[in-house]
């Protein structure tokens, strides 16, 4: 369990954030304002009490978190931020699809974007058969099918 | 646990949606296809293949919708579970259509797709040096300079057009090649260069007046207001060098409607003789890949929209026969 607040200077107020499964977070207002979601909220004022969170659990939350931290920090160098989030994406599938949905839910355009291109990544330069593979899908077209498709795309599925 | 964890069934369709705009390699996008039939559903339903080939070409946003001609194949074993209402149809149809685009835009080889030369905006001692010379790759034809020349102005600003019918109506233009005539019968070796180039593409006002009746008669005035151009390049400078300049558009651009206007902006040479400037050009060249037999467009007149057209949806056995070289793409499954 880790809270994401951090020694940082105490000048902005924080937020509260409680996940699905009752973990609480604290997080500086200024890095939370990553998502679209909190910066409304901020906005309007709205911010006062645990904001609960149903759709995302702790551990999603932690990582979204620290994601936000580190994307709010205005020390840091382009450089730095696309070293840490060629790492912080490099996740199994389950985290990634969690972390997919956190983003959207919460409104988080560029770990969004991160996250969409990360599994486009993981698509692109693959063959049928090795997306398969990635993705543990069933090829669930009849022999007859196969033939067709294999006819109609020849072109691009060639050696 | 070990989840089948097929992310259609799993994120929602706007995140999807967003994914899948990363994957814009139309290789990419065939394998995609290809995966199993919830995919080839998913790329269906979602247009996926028309997104790919708007964000290549914005001139398909012109586009009404697709039509069929000799619908030649059926399509594969009915999806089971998949709809067969009208709606189903012509999303498969704009499947059809936009993948084939996309394919031939990729495979087909650039070639010089200018089929006729149309008219210039003007053109001193017509007919010897007509638009009709810049269609020879040589200066010298029988033993006589082939080249274009511009009337001779007095103020060097005075920009000139010649305008092309290409080899198709429906073409990805790539590249644009011109070759400044340098007068090597006067003094000083000039060169009639222009001080920088445009180009437009467009369609012929109206169908009846499709520019047949103008087609190779490479008229020495302008006949602009028989075209309406939809798109316009950049500028570009031009050299003052008599050596074929090549000018690549910086994205492929489809030409709808077939027909090609160079815009030369501003003179640089000066005749000795008489004291005006001109522009002679003696090479014009524009590199493409004309989408026939595969598709065709219908203009729609005046809203300048257009019908796409799936003409043949085999046509490429017969480019394979045309190309100089196949890149490896025409294999046939084994």
């Amino acid at each position: 369990m880790s809270s994401s607040s951090s020694p940082m200077q105490s000048t902005g107020r924080k937020l509260k954030l409680k996940s699905k499964d009752d973990e609480t977070f604290e997080v500086e207002e200024a890095v939370a304002v990553k998502s679209q979601i909190f910066k409304y909220m901020v906005e309007d004022g709205v911010s006062n009490g645990p904001i609960p969170l149903p759709n995302v659990n702790g551990k999603t939350l932690a990582r979204v978190l620290q994601w936000c931290q580190k994307h709010a920090d205005p020390t840091i160098t382009e450089d730095e931020l696309n070293k840490y989030d060629a790492g912080f994406i490099d996740v199994d599938q389950a985290v990634l699809y969690d972390l997919l949905m956190a983003a959207n839910y919460l409104n988080i355009e560029e770990l969004l974007k991160l996250a969409c291109m990360r599994v486009a990544d993981m698509i692109k330069g693959k063959s049928p058969d090795e997306i398969r593979r990635t993705f543990n899908i069933k090829n669930d077209f009849t022999p007859e099918e196969e033939e067709e498709v294999r006819k109609e795309n020849a072109w691009a599925l060639g050696p | 646990m070990e989840a089948c964890m097929d992310f259609l069934d799993r994120l929602d369709p706007d995140i999807l949606l967003k994914i899948f705009t990363y994957v814009d390699d139309p290789y990419d996008l065939v394998r995609v296809s290809s995966v199993s039939r919830s995919w080839r559903h998913f790329v269906i339903a979602n247009g996926l293949w028309k997104q790919l080939c708007l964000r290549k070409f914005s001139q398909l946003s012109r586009v009404t919708h697709v039509v069929e001609l000799n619908k030649c194949w059926a399509v594969g074993a009915a999806e089971v579970g998949s709809s067969h209402s009208k709606e189903w149809e012509y999303l498969e149809r704009d499947d059809r259509a936009y993948a084939l685009l996309a394919r031939a835009s990729t495979t087909f080889i650039d070639r010089d797709c200018i089929s006729k030369a149309i008219s210039a905006s003007s053109t001193d001692n017509y007919p010897e040096e007509s638009i009709y010379n810049t269609l020879h790759p040589t200066d010298n034809v029988l033993w006589r300079t082939s080249y274009w020349s511009s009337k001779g102005q007095s103020n060097p600003a005075v920009p000139e057009t010649l305008v092309y019918k290409l080899a198709d109506d429906f073409c990805v233009i790539t590249e644009i090649n011109l070759r400044p005539f340098q007068v090597y019968f006067h003094e000083g070796l000039p060169i009639y260069s222009a001080k920088s180039v445009r180009f437009r593409m467009g369609h012929p006002k109206s169908p009846t007046d499709s520019g047949n009746d103008l087609l190779g008669y490479s008229l020495p005035d302008s006949v602009d207001d028989k075209f309406i151009w939809t798109y316009t390049s950049q500028e570009f400078p031009m050299a003052q060098e008599s050596h074929l300049q090549k000018f690549r558009l910086p994205e492929p651009v489809l030409c709808v409607g077939g027909i090609l206007q160079i815009e030369l902006l501003g003179r640089v040479q000066r005749c000795e003789i008489d004291g005006l400037y001109y522009i002679c050009i003696s090479f014009v060249q524009v590199l493409g890949r004309p989408l026939s037999p595969a598709l065709g467009v219908e203009i729609l007149e005046p809203c300048g929209k257009f019908v796409l057209k799936i003409k043949n949806d085999r046509p490429f056995e017969l480019q394979a026969q045309s190309n100089h070289t196949v890149t490896g793409s025409v294999a046939e499954a084994s």
